[in-house]
């Protein structure tokens, strides 16, 4: 395979899967967003966002720290706006308060880590998870991870410049964008009534 | 501190109204750095280094710097300005030889912590026996630490490049440290016409809060945060969240070749890319074989001319297809180990075309007609 | 810190882990808390994975409960057990290479000073005996000499503990250890003595068999590196692992060594220092 016909799909891809950027995924420019390796327009993969979210048996967020605290201005719009995604979305919240190989170990039922994702995807059974305030380092670090040995489908909401190892990355993401990707995600809930009020009786 | 007005790097770099200054390149190091901006600077003696950074010394007392000491040796010098890159200001420092050996345990420190900070490495020769004479041979002992390394050719690059690298460093997707070399005394010691900005013009400050990591200023989110955590445990967890972490910083390396591009304007440059035979060359080599070539090619030989910029990340998709039509590739270094041609090797389909040298170390000046000679017998 | 640092966004205060939530509604931050109140707050660190009876991981805690402003803290460590520890640690904190922590320190207190230059922010170094007198003894010395507004503490279990064993230059003459088959062949390094002589305005040593006064110490090396010069405190906290005793002797050994006379209780103040807290400390007795 050339590195130009990398896909970034689901896994489990292998014992150590490549950094997408080393086989030639590049982050999309604004107004673009990458869907499984390929730029598409922004629109596009909100559409297929709101797609990934509403199929899915158990879509989780995992927001990060500098959407937890509240440590700057601004930040807690932003958090409101991922409260109102995930409910839209009738999708659950597993935080990652930290990026620490925590000691001894992590509770998985209740917390992620970028150092050993997986665990908390397996113990969940996660098919859809969606990154947000997530340093970009520590998210890069955990999505190869989650490529490598999980089946999960992995969304990253990034607030700079987008993220090549998640399955579909949007980049610049602000309280507003949050807002139109929750728009669309009732949008197309409504259109399939049963799958969402599914989604939301299984919480 | 003196009063300068922030333009955007594009401004700065293409739009402003250039003047040319007859200087050296330790001057052109400190025009550099009058503009970029920097916070603090950290230094320490080495020939052929030590002039760029008495003049960065001058322009902190002038001040165009907030902050500027004298540390106590290169690993410590490295040390102080990771603590500093850490704390969320601009830094910058410099080195060479002997030094970027001292202090090498530190570089892939940097680049594993995502530290956008930017070296000049003035290069010279390493013990033993002890020379301070130009060499490039610590280039090949940094090509993997994972910094970004751009190769300059006169002082001219040399200020366009720490300018600029400043700019690709901080880049929220690349962060990573930049290291800006170039030849000791035959750029350092040696004067030449450079277009600097006006120096009432700088680049905008460093936003910390952009950083794929939490500065570590207790103002940002998480509190409980090493800068960096031991990952060291002796089961699999441990090993792929460290192999993932390593791939993180290739992956950041990938991401600065767009940046190299808009910036540099490419990673290479090239002088009839379609000749039978190329010279490939970095740094001052390329000066030396921009001669040897304009000689040749008045004989009527088939040749042109490679000058590579960035070495990390390395142009291997330019040097393949180069490779591809080209009979030969000359590789000329000033180095025992020949570096270059490596890593040219291990980017070309069929490396029985490169010819690795003439090569020439310890100091010792490459004449053009040592390259021209080698021309002559791969055009034969 | 900024006042919001500890606050959880609105609507995540439910599905943020214990730990967290405890921190913000019990921490220490912003708040008058010390050993005395040990017990009674939620401390800094989390679960640590040091050994059973560590002495070195209750110098921490008790150090983490010292601190006189945590919520502006930064903290450098170095290489060895006490940095398995400061991944647990709820204030940001810098592992680098072994023994480079005081330059670490050095660029780092210069350029919190250059970006808040209207608040606090400490720097503390908090390092093992090998990082401190060994491997880092020379940018231990240099940060001294330039007088870097940082207080450095080490961490004296007197062996490469993290390493398997090694004689230190804190490990006590004759002592047989790895890489010491016959005895260690010279006394600890008089580091107080040098600390002393290379500018530190404020030196003690001191052990976590006296938690109040260790408390004591660190707080005035702290506030002593705010306003005057560098500060050191040498803390003596033998290693049960590698010496081989139990790990409820811990403080028995310390106070044996006490009686001995091998180790030291002491506190050197320089007098600009001592000018400087007396102010400060009278100035508390009459709140």
């Amino acid at each position: 395979m050339t590195a130009s016909e990398y896909r970034v799909l689901p896994g489990p891809e292998g014992y150590l899967p490549p950094a997408a950027a080393c086989m030639g995924v590049m982050l999309p420019e604004p107004g673009e967003a990458l869907v499984e390796g390929k730029i598409v327009p922004e629109e596009d993969a909100l559409q297929k966002i709101a797609e990934k979210l509403l199929a899915a048996r158990n879509p989780v967020f995992f927001p990060g720290p500098l959407v937890l605290w509240a440590w700057r201005e601004g930040v807690a719009e932003k958090a409101k706006a991922v409260v109102e995604l995930v409910e839209a979305a009738g999708a659950r919240i597993i935080p990652m308060p930290d990026y620490r190989p925590k000691y001894p170990m992590i509770n998985p039922a209740v917390e992620i880590n970028p150092n050993h994702p997986n665990l908390t995807i397996w113990h969940n059974r996660i098919d859809v998870g969606v990154f947000v305030g997530v340093h970009c380092h520590y998210a890069n670090v955990a999505l190869k991870i989650i490529r490598g040995g999980t089946d999960c489908y992995t969304i990253a909401l990034c607030g700079e410049m987008g993220h090549e190892d998640a399955m579909i990355t949007l980049r610049d993401v602000d309280a507003a964008k949050l807002r139109r990707l929750t728009e669309v995600v009732k949008t197309r809930a409504q259109a399939r009534p049963a799958r969402a009020a599914g989604a939301h009786e299984r919480r | 501190m003196v009063n300068q007005r922030v333009v955007t790097p594009e401004h700065l770099f293409f739009e402003a109204q250039r003047e040319k200054q007859f200087i050296t390149g330790s001057e052109a190091v400190r025009e550099a750095i009058r503009r970029a901006n920097v916070d603090l600077a950290v230094s320490y003696p080495i020939t052929p280094q030590s002039e760029s950074m008495h003049l960065v010394g001058d322009i902190y007392a002038e001040g165009y710097l907030k902050e500027y000491f004298r540390g106590e040796s290169e690993l410590a010098v490295m040390a102080e300005v990771a603590g500093a890159s850490m704390g969320g200001v601009r830094v910058f420092t410099a080195t060479g030889g002997p030094g970027t050996l001292r202090a090498f345990e530190m570089f892939p420190a940097w680049a594993g912590a995502r530290l956008p900070i930017v070296c000049a490495f003035l290069t010279r020769g390493v013990n033993s026996p002890l020379s301070i004479q130009p060499d490039t041979i610590e280039m090949a002992f940094m090509l993997d630490t994972g910094i970004l390394m751009f190769h300059a050719e006169s002082a001219q690059d040399l200020y366009d490049m720490i300018l600029k690298a400043f700019v690709i460093a901080e880049r929220p997707d690349v962060h990573l440290p930049v290291g800006v070399f170039a030849d000791g005394f035959f750029v350092t010691h040696t004067r030449e016409q450079v277009a600097v900005a006006p120096a009432d013009l700088k680049l905008p400050p460093y936003d910390p809060y952009a950083a794929p990591v939490p500065a570590m200023d207790m103002e940002s989110a998480p509190v409980r945060q090493m800068r960096d955590p031991f990952v060291m445990k002796s089961n699999f967890i441990s090993y792929a969240a460290h192999a993932s972490w390593q791939q993180e910083i290739l992956a950041a390396q990938e991401r600065a070749r767009k940046y190299v591009h808009r910036y540099l304007e490419g990673l290479v440059e090239v002088e009839h890319p379609e000749a039978a035979v190329l010279v490939m060359a970095s740094g001052t080599m390329v000066s030396q074989s921009r001669e040897a070539v304009a000689v040749a090619r008045q004989q009527g030989l088939d040749i042109g001319l490679v000058k590579i910029k960035s070495l990390r990340p390395f142009p291997r998709e330019e040097i393949k297809t180069l490779a591809r039509q080209a009979r030969t590739i000359i590789v000329p270094e000033y180095n025992r180990v020949g570096w270059l041609c490596r890593e040219i090797k291990a980017a070309v389909e069929d490396t029985t075309k490169v010819v690795g040298g003439p090569r020439v170390f310890g100091g010792m000046t490459m004449p053009p007609e040592v390259v021209l000679d080698q021309i002559r017998r791969c055009c034969a | 810190m900024s006042e919001s640092l500890f606050r959880i966004s609105p609507g995540f205060e439910e599905v943020m882990p214990v730990e967290y939530r405890e921190l913000v509604t019990n921490g220490p931050c912003g708040r008058e808390v010390g050993v005395s109140d040990l017990g009674t707050f939620k401390e800094l660190i989390e679960e640590h994975p040091l050994c059973a009876g560590c002495n070195m991981g209750l110098a921490l805690r008790l150090i983490l409960a010292s601190l006189p402003k945590p919520e502006d803290t930064v903290i450098v460590g170095s290489t060895g057990c006490s940095s398995l520890a400061f991944t647990q640690v709820a204030v940001h904190n810098i592992h680098s290479l072994f023994g480079n922590q005081n330059a670490v320190a050095s660029g780092l207190k210069r350029a919190l000073r250059l970006r808040f230059p209207d608040k606090v922010k400490d720097v503390v170094v908090i390092a093992g005996d090998g990082a401190t007198v060994d491997i880092g003894l020379d940018m231990v010395m240099q940060s001294w000499f330039r007088r870097e507004r940082i207080t450095t503490i080490m961490l004296d279990n007197e062996v490469y503990a993290n390493t398997g064993g090694q004689e230190s230059g804190m490990s006590p003459q004759g002592t047989v250890l790895n890489m010491a088959p016959l005895g260690k062949r010279f006394p600890k390094v008089a580091l107080p003595e040098i600390a002393r002589e290379a500018g530190c305005a404020y030196v003690a040593t001191i052990s976590p068999a006296q938690p109040k006064r260790l408390e004591r110490m660190v707080r005035r090396a702290i506030l002593t590196a705010r306003e005057v010069g560098p500060t050191y405190v040498q803390i003596f906290c033998p290693c049960p692992t590698n010496f081989k005793f139990r790990p409820n002797e811990g403080l028995q050994k310390i106070k044996q060594r006490q009686k001995e006379g091998t180790f030291q209780v002491r506190e050197y103040v320089s007098p600009e220092a001592q000018a400087f807290l007396a102010e400060l400390e009278g100035a508390d007795h009459e709140k």
